[in-house]
């Protein structure tokens, strides 16, 4: 039974850590068009460095890595966001301000190998291809708990976490910044046009999606214990892109969805079951067709994903609809008549307040 | 109440708003832009026409910092913006439409017009979590502005509606309407009205009109001599990216190197053209 739950709880924590994944390359990609084929380098920064800065001195370990200052949870994760973003600075200046889209993706799956290439072979930095272990678990010895307790614990205090990171999003995406992100992603030239400083936009965005990556690396780290380059294969990045176009890129409630269908069900869930007899791991090659084929599908017959971006309306001002009725647009119009209709603007106002 | 009026960027006083000294542009082998020089007098409406081809889009590109100046000046009002960064010309004040409408395709209508005014508070990270009565106050009165403006605009049914489903002509008004909400003090409008019907045509002279009586200078490309005729003050004629002539459209009527160059077909085809 406990092991039932423990499973549960497991598929859990996968869920909110990927809605979080997920909503940090939504705000790049589906709200300011970023596309940032070298995401999952941010979460892994998030889940290297909340790892080593959680971890004890490495002198005397049997690893080795930087940092090491027993720091505690939420701070270790904190570290790991702001790494991130730390790397996302780097990334902007160099990438940003002169690529166009395409370029820019292609510029960014080579910054991620080069990333992984450092980490892997630089053992100094991350225990290289061994990566980090025994990285304590967040609070389990202050309660007292067991492992299975501690999966439950860690689950809930992910969906927290994620809840209240969904609240920040949602914030920033009803926003008018987020809806310069979004005239960005249109028509950066028009964005211009209009006197918004595009390159200042991008990197904030980049740097809000990066702090989501970090946090969703760092939980990643912390509930597991351990963190190597097997867990962020740069083709994993597609994976985070399957969550955001399956479920809907730019709504946050797809999003959820995307991390349950992908994350959940399609990758871990599997995870679970009985090998197939005589074809050991075969399971998770099918995994591997089944999402390639799903993003195939949702491309073809619903790209706006399964919950689609809304329509942003807008509450009107009490009295809106009585004072406006609103010409349509083939009704000709004599230009004097215009003439005072549009000069009549502070008119309408005052009519509006009485 | 506020009105484009208010919000207006000062740019100096009296004298022309914009001065382009000798600005040229090449591409490859082609001088797209080859010299021109030309002010446009503050508060008035301005027509730039010329042939197919003349260099007026690239110059409306050079001014508003689309493409970089290959030599010459331009200034707006006291201010050199050669070569400025082109969201830091749109911030002094200068606006311009495309010559194929550009919506913000995912965006509705009104956000659209929203996401227009310059500067806003609501883009600030610290504004949107710390200062939300400050954010609902400013998006409030922006969105009574747009409102307005929409329904001048023939837009106001449509509001909600995403900017990519509207039709060509809707798309002109969308386009020349989101520069009006960010209060501009100097308009570049290329061919606003290419490819209108004609009672669309006049209601579009009558915005233009409604522009210049709220303190907009107005720079605008156009074919239609007959629209020049009506509603602008000003000519400036370019011809392979030179600067032919200026003078009010009776004046250019008179002068033979402009007839030759570009009226001589249009007057000659007799009234109505
Ligand atoms: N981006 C570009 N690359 C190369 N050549 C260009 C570019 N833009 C314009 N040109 C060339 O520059 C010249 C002037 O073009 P421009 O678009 O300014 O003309 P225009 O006066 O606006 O014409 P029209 O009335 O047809 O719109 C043309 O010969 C054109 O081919
Ligand atoms: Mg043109």
């Amino acid at each position: 039974m406990a092991q039932f739950w423990f499973y549960v709880f497991t598929l859990v924590f996968f869920l909110f850590d990927y809605f979080i994944l997920a909503m940090g390359l939504n705000i790049q990609y589906g709200e300011t068009g970023i596309l940032n084929f070298a995401y999952i380098g941010f979460v892994a920064i998030g889940a290297y460095v909340t790892g080593a800065v959680s971890l004890p001195n490495s002198v005397g370990t049997a690893q080795q890595y930087i940092f090491g200052f027993n720091m505690p949870f939420p701070f270790s994760l904190l570290a790991g966001g702001v790494a991130s973003m730390l790397l996302a600075v780097v990334v902007a200046a160099i990438t940003l301000r002169r690529l166009r889209t395409d370029y820019l993706a292609m510029v960014l799956i080579s910054l991620s190998l080069v990333l992984y290439d450092v980490i892997n072979n630089y053992v100094r930095l991350f225990n290289g291809a061994d990566g980090l272990y025994n990285v304590p678990q967040p609070m389990a010895g202050v309660l007292h708990l067991t492992s299975n307790a501690f999966v439950v614990f860690f689950a809930c205090v992910t969906g927290v976490i994620s809840l209240i990171m969904w609240a920040g999003m949602s914030r920033i995406t009803r926003s008018p910044l987020g809806r310069t992100f979004r005239a960005i992603r249109d028509d950066p030239d028009v964005a211009s046009a209009l006197g918004k400083g595009v390159f200042r936009y991008q990197l904030t965005s980049m740097l809000i999606g990066s702090f989501y990556a970090g946090i969703g690396g760092g939980l990643l780290i912390q509930f597991g214990g351990s963190f190597n380059p097997t867990a962020w294969l740069p083709g994993e990045t597609f994976v985070v892109f399957a969550v955001i176009i399956v479920g809907g890129v730019g709504n946050n409630v797809g999003l959820l969805m995307g991390a349950l269908l992908v994350e959940t069900l399609l990758i871990h869930l599997p995870a679970f079951l009985p090998d197939i007899p005589g074809h050991p791991g075969l399971i998770e090659y099918i995994d591997a067709m089944v999402i390639g084929v799903m993003l195939m599908v949702m491309l073809w017959f619903r790209p706006q994903g399964i919950i689609p971006e809304k329509i942003r309306r807008f509450a009107l001002p009490v009295g809106e609809l009585l004072n406006r009725d609103g010409h349509s647009v083939e009704a000709p119009v004599e230009v004097a008549s215009t003439v005072t209709s549009a000069t009549s603007i502070g008119e309408t106002h005052e009519g509006n307040q009485g | 109440m506020m009105t484009y009026q208010d919000t207006v960027a000062p740019t100096g006083v009296g004298g022309p708003i914009l001065r382009c000294d000798g600005i040229t542009k090449a591409f490859g082998g082609v001088n797209a832009v080859n010299g021109a020089t030309f002010e446009v007098p503050r508060n008035k409406i301005t027509a730039l026409i010329g042939p197919n081809g003349a260099g007026k889009t690239t110059v409306v590109n050079l001014l508003s910092g689309a493409m970089k100046i290959d030599s010459g000046k331009v200034q707006l009002g006291t201010t050199d913006i050669t070569n400025l960064e082109r969201y830091k010309i749109a911030r002094l004040g200068l606006m311009r439409t495309f010559q194929l409408s550009r919506e913000l395709g995912g965006l509705t209508v009104l956000e659209n017009l929203l996401v227009a005014p310059k500067v806003q508070a609501g883009e600030s990270l610290f504004n949107i979590f710390f200062r939300p009565r400050l954010l609902k106050r400013e998006e409030r009165q922006n969105l009574e502005r747009a409102l307005d403006i929409l329904q001048t605009y023939g837009l106001y049914d449509l509001r909600d509606n995403r900017a990519r489903e509207l039709s060509g002509g809707q798309k002109k008004l969308l386009e020349i309407s989101r520069g009006v909400m960010a209060a501009p003090s100097l308009f570049l409008l290329d061919e606003p009205m290419a490819g209108v019907n004609p009672a669309l045509i006049e209601r579009i002279g009558g915005y233009i009109l409604d522009m210049k009586a709220q303190g907009v200078t107005v720079l605008m490309i156009e074919h239609n001599l007959n629209v020049v005729e009506r509603i602008c003050d000003n000519v400036i004629v370019l011809a392979e990216g030179r600067t032919l002539a200026t003078g009010t459209m009776k004046e250019l009527r008179e002068n033979k190197e402009v007839v030759t160059a570009y009226l001589g077909e249009i007057i000659n085809a007799g009234p109505g053209h």
